[in-house]
């Protein structure tokens, strides 16, 4: 194995230890997990949208982002974070998920605070649902979009941060 | 008591993040009111009338503490769970806040509460010392078979010994709207406050969704009121109908003559959530016109989360308020000189923090208030505060309360009768409480 596949695989185990991933579709993320895959998308505008069941914009908007993904692959990735609370998973997060948004890949907060896993990308984050963070190829957000938003106003959102 | 802990955690000189005011007095050792046996959240504090003391706090087992692995095993073994909820606790000082005795669950059933930071249950005391508390609780609607969050109401007159069987004092209703609330809710009854006023009625008030329709309504508001120490409540009633922000926690504050005063989030029809304050004035205790305190309009089609808090002091009203449109987004204080019917330009309560957020306000000696909240300025959350005059100005600059990596979070106050502010708080999964603002 090439030294350079060698990290990757060592990456990739890495950062599916840290999200706790297995098949149940919601895995847990920490900080550190939420960076790791946030790092894996280098390359890439990644569309980061922290949501929760309770909050019914954003469960409003999440189809319109899963076919935004859908339209500008591979350019542009999705990556969702639930703030429901960790151990709400099994009772009502993972079936939420599978039931309404299967092809919506999302994460669930393992940290108990809310403000650790949205200070990964934005220590001043007030604890509103919807944020959305569009993540320029460098990595860095170039956009904080709160509220709800429609398909054609994120288009235009993410298409300048293309 | 042994379960209490003193903790030395330093209590930092002022910050002189804005520039003219000198600093507060400084406060109180913190007290340790839960242990690490919990996982503790959302505190409330209420000051009764001969000075005792009582913190109440959101907890759920810690699964790290062997009480919560022990618990673990038995329902590996039995193959029986727990919907995941809270209980509830409160701890009562009769020393004027030295020392607390041991904390007390308040609810009867395990897990019954709903509640976290923004939705917090409330404590206050009745002027014969009566302690109440209200709270948010999951129930199941029968015919519906659909779990429903109703507005559940207990007190104790043994001081904090113990507790009435809790009471539900909303109507729950054969609305079935669990498809529009999607969280599998069939009808909330939530993000409600408790209030005693002067002559000891007993006003509860909480966002109803009974009445919406479809996803793009919002809520109402309900309430009810007690005239005798919370023996028995009036049946439930609209308090506004509608156009309320369905997730801003509701607050009530009283001015001398036992009116109610009622903070909460207006949506306009162009979608801006306004922060407002409305009397109750009408002949059959109505509230009034909702009033705006200010700030930068705030449009968004979400969950704010942010509650309009407020003090009153005869025509003086006192807000504080989280506004997301400003830059940075912040907490606002508003003062209203004129009883409420307008109010002064709105100015930050944290110049130069990155973000401020969860005021909380409380009268103070001298024709002050206090004003507390926690921020990031230079490190984790912390809690911040400052006095205000009697015209609403900052009398000094922010000062911290907590100090080191740990967050503090979501400050609670209540008025000493020491001119004083006692104040609650979460700081990692502890509930802490100590003596603020400035000496009569």
């Amino acid at each position: 194995m090439r030294r350079r596949d060698f990290l990757a695989a060592c990456g990739a185990l890495i950062a599916q230890q840290m999200t706790h991933a297995d098949d149940r579709g919601i895995a847990l993320v920490s900080a550190g997990g939420l960076r790791s895959a946030l790092d894996a998308e280098r390359g890439k505008v990644v569309v980061l949208n922290l949501w929760a069941t309770w909050c019914v914009p954003c469960l409003r908007e999440i189809p319109d982002l899963v076919r935004i993904e859908r339209e500008l692959a591979p350019q542009v990735v999705l990556i969702g974070v639930a703030m429901d609370e960790p151990d709400e998973r099994e009772s009502r997060v993972a079936p939420f998920h599978a039931k309404y948004f299967p092809d919506f890949r999302s994460y669930l907060r393992s940290e108990r605070e809310l403000d650790a896993i949205a200070s990964v990308v934005d220590p001043a984050w007030n604890e509103v649902l919807p944020t959305t963070y569009l993540l320029g190829r460098d990595g860095r957000v170039v956009r904080r979009i709160q509220g709800a938003k429609s398909h054609e106003e994120f288009r235009a959102l993410i298409a300048a941060a293309l | 008591m042994p379960n209490q802990t003193t903790i030395a955690l330093a209590v930092l000189a002022a910050l002189a993040l804005v520039a003219p005011a000198a600093a507060a007095p400084p406060a109180t050792t913190p007290l340790a009111l839960s242990t690490d046996e919990q996982l503790a959240l959302a505190p409330d504090v209420a000051v009764g009338p001969g000075g005792e003391i009582a913190v109440l706090w959101l907890a759920k087992g810690n699964p790290e503490s062997a009480a919560a692995k022990a618990a673990e095993a038995d329902r590996a073994k039995h193959g029986h769970t727990h919907l995941s909820s809270m209980n509830l606790y409160v701890a009562v000082s009769k020393d004027g806040g030295a020392s607390f005795g041991a904390p007390l669950r308040v609810n009867r059933e395990d897990n019954e509460v709903w509640g976290f930071a923004v939705s917090r249950p409330r404590v206050a005391y009745g002027p014969g010392g009566t302690l109440h508390i209200a709270y948010p609780a999951n129930e199941t609607q029968p015919q519906l078979g659909k779990p429903v969050l109703t507005a559940r109401y207990t007190r104790s007159t043994d001081g904090g010994a113990s507790f009435e069987v809790p009471r539900r004092l909303s109507t729950v209703t054969d609305a079935d709207l669990a498809q529009v609330i999607h969280g599998g809710f069939a009808s909330v009854a939530a993000f409600g406050t408790m209030g005693v006023a002067p002559n000891g009625d007993v006003h509860l008030v909480w966002i109803d969704t009974r009445d919406m329709k479809s996803g793009a309504d919002n809520a109402s508001i309900y309430g009810v009121v007690s005239h005798d120490d919370g023996r028995t409540f009036t049946q439930d009633r609209v308090e506004a109908a509608g156009g309320v922000c369905p997730c801003c926690q509701l607050s009530l504050a009283f001015d001398a003559d036992s009116r109610p005063w009622l903070g909460s989030r207006l949506v306009t029809p162009d979608g801006v959530r306004a922060s407002t304050v409305a009397r109750a004035d009408g002949v059959d205790g109505s509230f009034g016109t909702r009033v705006s305190t200010g700030g930068a309009p705030w449009k968004i089609d979400g969950c704010p989360l942010k509650p309009t808090v407020l003090a009153v002091r005869g025509d003086t009203v006192y807000t504080a308020v989280h506004n997301g449109a400003e830059d940075p987004p912040g907490v606002l204080l508003a003062v209203s000189r004129n009883g409420g019917a307008s109010f002064e330009a709105a100015y930050p309560a944290h110049p130069g923090a990155q973000v401020s957020d969860a005021p909380a306000i409380a009268l103070a000696g001298g024709d002050r208030a206090v004003v507390a909240w926690h921020a990031k300025a230079d490190g984790p959350r912390r809690i911040f505060y400052r006095t205000l005059d009697a015209a609403g100005q900052p009398l000094d600059a922010p000062s911290t309360l907590t100090s080191g990596d740990e967050t503090a979070q979501h400050p609670a106050l209540a008025s000493r009768h020491d001119g004083r502010v006692q104040i609650a708080w979460q700081q990692g999964d502890l509930i802490y409480t100590a003596i603020i603002g400035p000496a009569e």
